[in-house]
């Protein structure tokens, strides 16, 4: 009975295999081979510059499903109605969003990845589950600036010549089709300054200025804090902590990796360089002399009572920190900056809110990847694809449309040319940053007449990181970083927050030893001197 | 031939043909659930041998399935993650260990109070109590942990609060989600609190469907309400007993993720107490999403349990051919 | 027996063979205290659902809040006819799917019953053994939705839970206990057919164990909300209701793990997101309905006392 069964199992897998077969999808046509020169890259942007697809790649109608993330969208009919509209006339094409949200992006879009769905344009970044470089090299998208099919060239020439160097560069991956870009880049905040978050209204309650704040190293913040909860009362945590940006804040280490396990330390001073200690090698972050001195830092902060117990708790910690920000009850916070951010904080939150930067502006690969599109090699039309992507990142009417809205009924114009909000938009808000190029659009009513000038400024001067460019490819010790991950996901709030007991962190470390932390560094370093000797 | 011998080929051949006419019929009524279980079930199975290759895109034929025929074959290598933590034993000994608990509370309440939900005299106040019963089973576990911070949390939490009230100094008040030894309770406590209802109800049914008459004839014989219970209730509720006994020894090496993750609010420092298999390859591929390694984790866990049932099963037949599961 | 009689003589033996005073007693207080344990974990979360935000930013959940408020509630109003519409798909999937599903384990468990069924050993092996193995979750769904093309539209919603071997086992053992084969030995030389001997004698006798099953069934239709999350995504009608509100939750849940990567754009949409009072107006309004369906189930499930047919 048990061998029919078996036998019976057997047989049925193998019919599953012939039927799947059939039913699957037919793989992608290479197009024509006819190459365009490449335009030179110019910072202006002009709808009327973009070059129109020739007659024939457009003849046939396609609709082309994108997945984004983020999205709060509940009734799109009327902004779709008029982006077909448009792109129907321009590319004779049809656009079919998917509204991915924060919540069901993560396993949607990898799940439809995964089981090639016939989706033609994804997010990705360097924080979704379709990681932006490991998915390149699982051979999920498709190379842009493949040799034998640059579609970049092709049917793109215009969007790559508004976007910074650094994002073009940072793109490049070691992907299943050689190293190259394998998505596009999306022009937003795309540089890290980690900033002290300061209650500036609480602060001069007490008689000191930002400049105490300014002038102080972290250990120096005792002070302040002893004051100010002397005067507030047993229940009022000054330090609001936030895990691994705090370590940061402290540090000046960027992540390297979405793993949290290694820290490259850069000069505070002129963040293109690294911290002379260190040079150009990446650290265990955990066992360096900076990290145990600022663990024990915290761990005296916390025993004073300075930081909320409650933000000790991984479950609890971010709406706990909400809470307070918002309430206002604390006096010195962190914060990973976002250009203009302080107006709309100090707004929220009813009291006077400055951020004191713990560093120029920098950026690094991990950020240059905060929003990228990517194609599906599962995608029947790439070429349509990256048609539409071009246009869609240097046409300022169509990612108005996409973005904000129809003119009049999600938004007005004021007077400046701002955007003003209607209640509408409640039914439509995409997520701005995770579209594409920011830049082409209007400004919105707070940020105010010039905004886009003073952003391109802002994250124009960022520093590069010499890492910048760099991507840790993990595959060759993937189980020693999951097993290390989750060691480190043990001890590592109470670390960061300051509520770990005495000897966890050699503990930690121990069994990180243990399970290969060294391999891991040095595989990382070794990947290191490979790519600085590329450049 | 004969009349007779006629007449018995006749009986034969009807006998022949009724039996072929039932077992044509029995059939039909298995086919609905062969099929679903063809088409979702067993189709899919071709997954299973993820765990062996390392997953790539197939660029010529990027279908899940092509992908899957053209990766490479790594043997073992997917598995390693498992065991590499050092906290291997640790996670084996706390899923084993707490299911083993679970199966042998979860039964001995189950039963006990389904026996006396049936001696209630009045069915109002009885179906009162089961509905109250089952409402944790509605819940999920995320507003179970909710629930519970809200009696632990360090500053606001209704037992330090009342710690504090009764003058306890700052540095004794428990420190609930960093402190390891009440959480093995806690947990057992939240899982029965959850699935005991739940069991409740089986236990119950199948009481009900005890014929009256035996308890009728019991008592008559001058039996007492214990020995009733053990000689027409229990024996009663052997089959469905042992039956659930093996299906959760099948499990043994699944824990249940939600209660595991959630309860205790994912607190690293409670991990030698709490993490369980399901817990550490959450947190081991939470980011990645690695398709082979997953599927390692899933097969191995299967596997496990597969000999654990089978055995189970096996020793069950040998004592009671009838409560086994097949 | 006529009608009277057989009811006195059910009176009288309630009365032989209940049990003494002081042990019901002691029942009763057993089972109070342990409802208790049980119902007040949502008591406490109906009160959340009616406490004020600031009221939970500043003293955290509680029994008395600080202040009471409807705010949790009129926010998932606002959501208007998208709100409507999933209680109506959820109402729907859940009967059609217990129906569907409690039809199919019938069927299917029944045969397995059988000791004389031919296939018996090899159609319970072959559900058995799904319980223990599966594909997993990508190829399962790539089955589903490219091969069965089961996306976006309510069979989506109501086949992938149609059938589960753990209740098919159940409901044999339900079989098993209630029904006796001499039974259907003599249906058989009554000459009743297999269906008509299934529906017309043996279910009635099953009426408990199958009414077990449909609750559970139920329960996994009304509760069940990650088949929508993966198989619903273009067309937004056929949410359920589970769904719709744990999205709000997963949404906050994800800005919240991931603040670091995103920084100042995820506080900024974080800060238009409901709260924490929203989570516990959610789990009442999916709780709620359902235990008002529960008494229906119930009442098959404790029948009377007399139970099972008499033989002449």
């Amino acid at each position: 009975m048990k061998k029919k069964a078996l036998a019976l199992v057997l047989s049925v897998a193998m019919m599953a295999t012939m039927l799947s077969a059939c039913g699957g999808n037919s793989g992608t046509s290479s197009t024509d081979t006819s190459s365009k020169t490449e335009s030179s890259s110019t910072e202006t942007a002009s709808s009327t510059d973009t070059a129109a697809p020739a007659e024939d790649e457009i003849a046939e109608h396609v609709t082309i499903k994108w997945y984004l993330e983020g999205s709060n969208v509940s009734d799109d009919t009327e902004v779709m109605a008029a982006v077909n509209e448009y792109l129907g006339e321009k590319l004779n094409m049809t656009l079919e969003p998917i509204w991915g949200t924060w919540g069901d992006f993560d396993e949607g879009a990898s799940l439809s990845l995964q089981s090639g769905d016939d989706v033609d344009i994804y997010f990705t970044c360097s924080w979704t589950t379709n990681e932006y470089s490991q998915y390149a090299k699982d051979g999920y998208y498709v190379r842009l600036d493949d040799p034998e099919n640059n579609l970049l060239e092709k049917y793109a020439p215009d969007l790559l010549g508004l976007i910074p160097d650094v994002l073009v560069d940072g793109a490049n991956v070691e992907g299943a089709s050689g190293f190259g870009v394998y998505a596009v880049p999306g022009y937003k905040d795309i540089a890290n300054q980690y900033c002290w978050d300061v209650n500036v209204t609480l602060l001069e309650k007490y008689g000191y200025t930002l400049d105490d704040v300014k002038n102080r190293t972290f250990d120096q913040f005792g002070e302040l804090f002893e004051t100010v909860k002397q005067g507030e009362g047993a229940n009022f945590f000054p330090l609001l902590p936030e895990s691994s940006v705090i370590e940061r804040c402290v540090n000046r280490v960027a992540a390297i990796d979405d793993n949290g396990l290694l820290s490259y330390y850069f000069n505070p001073e002129n963040p293109s360089e690294p911290l002379s200690k260190y040079g150009n090698v990446l650290q265990n972050k955990f066992a360096t002399d900076e990290f145990r001195t600022f663990a024990e830092q915290m761990r005296k902060y916390y025993a004073a009572g300075y930081v909320d117990p409650e933000c000790a708790n991984s479950q609890t910690s971010t709406e706990t920190r909400k809470a307070h920000q918002l309430e206002g009850t604390y006096l010195i916070g962190v914060q990973s900056y976002a250009y203009g951010y302080e107006a709309q904080a100090s707004q929220e939150r009813g009291i006077e809110v400055q951020f004191v930067p713990c560093e120029d502006p920098y950026i690094d690969t991990v950020s240059s990847r905060g929003a990228m599109m990517a194609i599906s090699t599962a995608s029947k039309n790439p070429e349509r694809a990256m048609m539409f992507l071009n246009l869609l990142n240097t046409d300022p009417y169509l990612m108005t449309l996409l973005e904000y809205g129809v003119e009049g009924v999600h938004y007005t114009l004021n007077d400046d040319g701002c955007v003003v909000f209607t209640d509408k938009r409640a039914d439509y808000t995409p997520w701005r940053n995770g579209m594409g190029n920011i830049t082409i659009l209007p400004p919105q009513e707070g940020e105010g007449v010039g905004y886009v000038e003073r952003f391109k400024e802002y994250y124009g001067a960022s520093h590069m990181l010499p890492t910048t460019g760099f991507t840790f490819d993990t595959d060759p010790v993937e189980t020693e970083v999951a097993a290390c991950k989750s060691i480190v996901e043990e001890y590592s709030t109470a670390l960061y927050m300051g509520s770990a007991k005495d000897g966890m962190l050699d503990e930690m470390l121990e069994r990180l030893d243990g399970a290969g932390m060294q391999k891991i560094v040095d595989e990382a370093n070794r990947q290191l001197d490979e790519f600085f000797k590329s450049k | 031939m004969s009349t007779a011998a006629v007449n018995v080929n006749t009986d034969l051949a009807k006998k022949k043909s009724a039996r072929r006419k039932k077992t044509f019929m029995l059939t039909t009524m298995v086919l609905p659930g062969a099929i679903w279980l063809l088409l979702l079930r067993y189709l899919p199975m071709f997954g299973i041998i993820l765990a062996f290759k390392d997953y790539k895109v197939y660029p010529k034929n990027p279908t899940l399935l092509q992908n899957i025929i053209h990766s490479k074959w790594v043997g073992f290598s997917k598995f390693k993650f498992i065991v590499a933590s050092g906290n291997a034993w640790i996670m084996i000994r706390n899923t084993i260990g707490y299911n083993l608990i679970f199966i042998v509370l979860g039964l001995f309440f189950g039963v006990a109070f389904a026996i006396m939900l049936n001696e209630v005299t009045s069915k109002f106040v009885a179906k009162t109590y089961q509905t109250l019963m089952f409402f944790p089973y509605f819940m999920s576990w995320v507003v179970a942990s909710y629930f519970l911070y809200a009696f632990l949390a360090p500053t606001n939490g209704l037992i330090p609060n009342m710690q504090k009230a009764k003058g306890v100094p700052a540095d004794q008040i428990i420190d609930w989600y960093n402190y390891k030894k009440p959480w093995p309770f806690i947990l057992i406590g939240a899982r029965m609190w959850k699935g005991v209802g739940y069991g409740c109800v089986l236990y119950l049914s199948a009481i009900t469907g005890i014929d009256s008459s035996l308890y009728e004839a019991a008592s008559i014989d001058g039996a007492s309400k214990w020995q009733q219970i053990k000689y027409v209730t229990l024996p009663h509720l052997k089959t469905m007993i042992v039956i659930l006994i093996i299906m959760d020894v099948g499990k043994i090496f699944n824990a249940d993720f939600g209660l595991f993750y959630n309860i205790p609010m994912a607190s690293g420092l409670l991990t030698s107490v709490t993490q369980v298999i399901d817990t550490y390859v959450y947190s081991a591929l939470m980011s990645t999403n690695d398709l082979s390694m997953s599927a390692a984790a899933g097969l191995t866990q299967n596997v496990l349990g597969f000999v654990c049932i089978m055995v189970a099963n096996t020793i069950t037949k040998k004592i009671d051919e009838e409560s086994s599961l097949f | 027996m006529s009608e009277t009689t057989a009811v006195s003589l059910k009176r009288r033996k309630r009365r032989i063979n209940a049990v003494s005073v002081p042990a019901e007693t002691i029942i009763h207080i057993i089972m109070i205290l342990f409802c208790l344990f049980c119902i007040v974990p949502f008591i406490f979360v109906v009160i959340i659902s009616f406490t004020s935000e600031e009221s939970i930013r500043q003293i955290g959940y509680s029994f008395i809040p600080n202040e009471w408020s409807l705010e949790g509630y009129q926010y998932v109003m606002k959501m208007g006819t998208q709100l409507w519409r999933s209680y109506f798909n959820s109402f729907f999937i859940t009967v059609v799917g217990t129906i569907c599903s409690v039809l199919m384990c019938v069927l299917y468990s029944y045969a397995l019953f059988r000791p004389d069924f031919k296939y018996r050993n090899f159609f319970m092996f072959i559900s058995f053994f799904t319980m223990m193995f599966g594909g997993g979750l990508a190829p399962t769904y790539a089955v589903s939705k490219q091969l069965l093309g089961l996306h976006d539209n309510y069979a989506a919603l109501i086949v992938p839970l149609l059938f589960s071997p753990f209740n098919i086992v159940i409901m044999r053992t339900f079989f098993q206990s209630s029904v006796p084969t001499e039974l259907i030995e003599s249906a058989a030389i009554d000459g009743s057919g297999e269906y008509n001997t299934l529906f017309k004698i043996v279910v009635p006798i099953a009426k408990p164990g199958i009414a077990t099953i449909a609750l559970f069934n139920a329960l996994a239709y009304w509760n069940d909300w990650f088949t929508a999350m993966i198989y619903v995504r273009d067309a937004k009608q056929y949410i359920p209701l589970q769904y719709l509100l744990i999205k709000m939750q997963r949404d906050v849940q994800f800005l919240s793990q991931n603040s670091a990567s995103l920084g100042a754009e995820a506080v900024k949409a974080a800060v238009n997101l409901p709260a924490q009072s929203l989570k516990m107006v959610l789990v009442v309004m999916i709780v709620v309905p359902i235990t008002f369906a529960y008494p229906f189930f119930q009442r098959y499930i404790i029948s009377g006392l007399t139970v099972g047919s008499i033989k002449g």
